[in-house]
């Protein structure tokens, strides 16, 4: 090779074209699709629950009035990682707009569920189901599920898969929009 | 709506003084003649300075009629976090980064005005007043500070909880801003001499001080904001291999290969097109890192909201890139010195060695932080790369990084011999040794810690033997306050600082003792040889949030690990940890669960007796060298601007 540096920034010029069109064409965090699921159109079923890491219970029959974001999810769950900071920004941005998150841990341990909520600096309360019970009854097999509860008590969507904010709020702004 | 229009004006002004720079500046290059580049840059500090105040009076005075204000602020937000409002959320935090990067870009052409017509300076301005044209622009349009609140808004949302927690906030985003725009400069000038074809003068060992100054607070602000991460989580980790985390190592790591290997060209003239190409890829990689806080591509526990300016900042990305390697394509051959390394076991050669290491863990780190996406792209699921991936590599680096600082220092330049340099190695390899030996009757018998230690006495004193030999000099020229500028001081205090950070991370985590212990008020129990006993609670009420402290003394000293639960809510709680710490080791209380009633979060099936609480104790060792050593390294780096240069007297 006679001139090594042309060839090895050519080279690298390549490589990176093709990292920017990868990174380029992303999307902020591939959404959760929006499924159909028995319950939604109907009443929520009871959920309630100790709440992880303090004391005191989340029970959503006090919640009728707000609209409820109920996510499943587990600290060994990979797309639950991915979304954690998205719920923890939503949470945060609409408490004082009538919109409760509340988390429910199932087949997990407390201890690492806990841990998780920590480490992603958690701004919404989680509850712990115990032997899997809640998640039996809103017939949840895998997280990451999220379900979004109108102010009427009624579920309003059925969301499997990790979250991104921005589509959170789209489909709050719909329950709001919805039901006003 | 005053504000907005205010801000906005300053803002153009900002923006348009330095598109006015760009084309100033290349019709004096093209004219040789002197150009406004003093004057302009002057205009661009004024009109972002004008912005920043106006934000900050509209924080300060809680005046919701700006949209940010209004997201990122509330009435009863105390000063400090009206103050640090600025750059908690994603537009403000561009104005915090374009203040930086005006004032650096300022100060560039201050320090260079009696050289403004040198093309190397002229080039250099030109490209800062670029870099500071496409920020400045992100601004005016997709992420607009003054965006007006058409709402009325009485309280305001506040700050993210966690980020209302700690001074620490206050520290940690300038800090590290500084080192990411800091890499600018050392970029400017890259493209300035590749451009002019000027590689041999003195130009690439000015842009050591200006990279040293970046690194120096790149370095400080990531230990300042694993510190943060420690203090405020909750999880009693400091480092998660987080993309973001990631984002802000990917620029230190071959900035630290920078700073290394434009020594052997100030020495020996080796290295040109290598460096000028580590310095492109320094500041490339500050704008990858850039692009993975705000576009919402990664997630992290950092990631600002989505935004839309992913595109803009991944095209930025590209042309910076793409404008490195056609110059260095187009000049590179050329410019390449005629001579290589001669000896491998030579200084150079090291310097080698050093290069290789830390380029290489670069790209392992920057392909374990993309391949989430690269396997989403191809295989459409998700995965996540942990801190196994990192870890397995990082400690093999780590082991290598050691045996390096203890030998490399004394080696000679152009030929080794093993002769003189086992004479300069003996005196710290059989310290070392005495050392483990200590340590191993001492108790000690893990040989990660074992390695550690060894390494690392012989690693201080090959940093010890070179401040001698500066002190040694200094003292025969009876200038004692010489050594302090002395060409290799600040460097091998650094390396001392690695040192004693190496020896916090590894007693820390591979002596960590995790914890739960219940305890009812007034008991005590031993927790990994510390007496910890709980004696009650305490409530503390304000406007802000309500805490619920739990009263917790540990070998004497008391603290008060919380659950805070902000503004009457119940559903944002934040824990927050306490910790006990002194040089020999941190214990790190946090409140995981309180008994009392049936349920309890922590604890599975059975209740816990009512006023009994459960405490979350993690020991851990030496971890506060940690923060220590990093000062050091900042300090280290601070002593390396005022350097003598090394031509003078050596």
């Amino acid at each position: 090779m006679k001139r090594p540096i042309l060839v090895a920034s050519m080279v690298a010029l390549v490589l990176v074209a093709g990292l920017s069109v990868l990174l380029a064409t992303r999307h902020p965090v591939s959404d959760a699709t929006s499924a159909n699921s028995p319950l939604v159109g109907r009443l929520a079923p009871a959920l309630e629950g100790p709440y992880l890491g303090r004391t005191g219970t989340f029970d959503l029959a006090a919640h009728r009035g707000q609209i409820v974001v109920v996510n499943f999810w587990a600290s060994w769950c990979v797309p639950c990682q991915l979304e954690a900071a998205n719920l923890s920004t939503v949470a945060w941005s609409e408490r004082h707009r009538g919109v409760d998150l509340v988390g429910v841990v199932f087949n997990d341990t407390v201890a690492a569920a806990l841990a998780f909520a920590r480490h992603y600096g958690s701004l919404y309360p989680s509850i712990v189901d115990h032997g899997g019970v809640l998640a039996n009854r809103y017939g949840v097999t895998a997280p990451p599920t999220t379900f979004v509860i109108g102010r009427t008590g009624r579920v309003v969507a059925f969301l499997v898969g990790p979250l991104g904010t921005a589509q959170l709020e789209h489909v709050i702004a719909r329950v709001r929009a919805q039901e006003s | 709506m005053t504000l907005t229009w205010l801000g906005r004006a300053a803002l153009y002004l900002a923006l348009l003084a330095p598109i006015a720079g760009i084309v100033d500046q290349g019709r004096a290059l093209a004219r040789h003649r002197r150009s406004h580049a003093l004057i302009l840059a002057v205009a661009a500090m004024v009109g972002i300075v004008g912005a920043v105040a106006v934000m900050q009076y509209a924080l300060v005075t809680h005046n919701f009629s700006l949209a940010y204000v209004a997201e990122n602020n509330a009435t009863f937000t105390p000063l400090l976090y009206s103050i640090t409002g600025m750059w908690s959320a994603l537009e403000g935090s561009l104005l915090l980064w374009v203040l930086l990067l005006d004032a650096l870009a300022l100060g560039v052409v201050l320090y260079y005005r009696r050289e403004a017509r040198d093309a190397v300076v002229g080039w250099a301005t030109l490209v800062l007043f670029a870099v500071m044209t496409f920020f400045t622009l992100l601004m005016v349009g997709p992420a607009d500070p003054f965006l007006a609140n058409p709402a009325i808004v009485h309280q305001g949302a506040g700050p993210n909880a966690l980020l209302q927690d700690n001074p620490l906030v206050a520290m940690h985003p300038p800090l590290l801003y500084l080192g990411f725009v800091g890499f600018t400069v050392p970029f400017a000038f890259a493209v300035a001499m590749l451009v002019t074809g000027r590689v041999q003068d003195r130009w690439p060992l000015e842009q050591r001080r200006w990279s040293v100054l970046a690194w120096g607070a790149l370095s400080v602000g990531i230990v300042l904001g694993a510190w943060w991460s420690y203090q405020v989580l909750g999880w009693g980790g400091f480092w998660g291999w987080d993309p973001v985390e990631n984002a802000a190592l990917l620029p230190w790591l071959t900035a630290t290969a920078y700073i290394h290997s434009v020594i052997v060209q100030d020495r020996r003239g080796l290295f040109r097109v290598w460096n000028l190409s580590l310095a492109i890829a320094t500041f490339a990689l500050t704008v990858l890192g850039t692009f993975f806080t705000r576009s919402g591509v990664l997630q992290s526990v950092h990631a600002f909201s989505s935004s839309t300016l992913g595109p803009l900042l991944i095209g930025f990305f590209f042309v910076v890139v793409a404008l490195g390697a056609v110059l260095l394509a187009w000049r590179g051959d050329r410019l390449r010195s005629p001579v290589g390394v001669g000896h491998p076991f030579s200084r150079e050669g090291l310097f080698v060695a050093n290069n290789v290491l830390f380029v290489g863990f670069a790209i392992v780190v920057l392909l374990g932080t993309i391949f989430p996406l690269l396997y989403e792209a191809v295989n459409g699921g998700q995965v996540s790369v942990g801190t196994p991936y990192f870890a397995s590599v990082a400690a093999p680096m780590s082991v290598v990084l050691l045996v390096l600082m203890a030998v490399a220092p004394l080696v000679s330049w152009r030929a080794a011999s093993a002769r003189v340099l086992w004479g300069r190695l003996r005196v710290t390899a059989w310290a070392a040794l005495g050392v483990v030996v200590v340590l191993i009757v001492a108790g000690v018998r893990r040989p990660t810690e074992l390695v550690a230690c060894f390494l690392a006495t012989a690693a201080a004193g090959a940093a010890l033997r070179t401040l001698r030999g500066a002190f040694v000099s200094a003292r025969r020229r009876g200038r004692w306050l010489a050594v302090l500028r002395a060409p290799s001081t600040g460097g091998m205090i650094v390396h001392l600082g690695v040192v004693v950070l190496a020896l916090g991370i590894v007693t820390s985590t591979s002596y960590a003792t995790r914890s739960e212990v219940t305890l009812a008020a007034g008991q005590r129990t031993v927790v990994d040889g510390q007496y910890v006993s709980f004696t009650g609670f305490h409530q503390v009420r304000d406007a802000l949030e309500t805490q619920t402290q739990v009263l917790v003394s540990v070998d004497g000293h008391s603290l008060r690990p919380a659950i805070t639960t902000y503004n009457g809510r119940q559903s944002q709680s934040v824990g927050t940890p306490a910790i006990d710490s002194n040089l020999a080791r941190d214990v790190y209380v946090t409140f995981d669960a309180l008994g009392g009633g049936a349920t309890s979060g922590a604890q599975v099936g059975g209740a816990l007796p009512a006023g009994s609480v459960v405490l979350g104790v993690t020991v851990e060792p030496l971890l506060a060298w940690l923060w220590i050593g990093g000062l050091v390294v900042g300090l280290g780096a601070l002593m390396t601007l005022a350097r003598r240069p090394q031509g003078v007297d050596a």
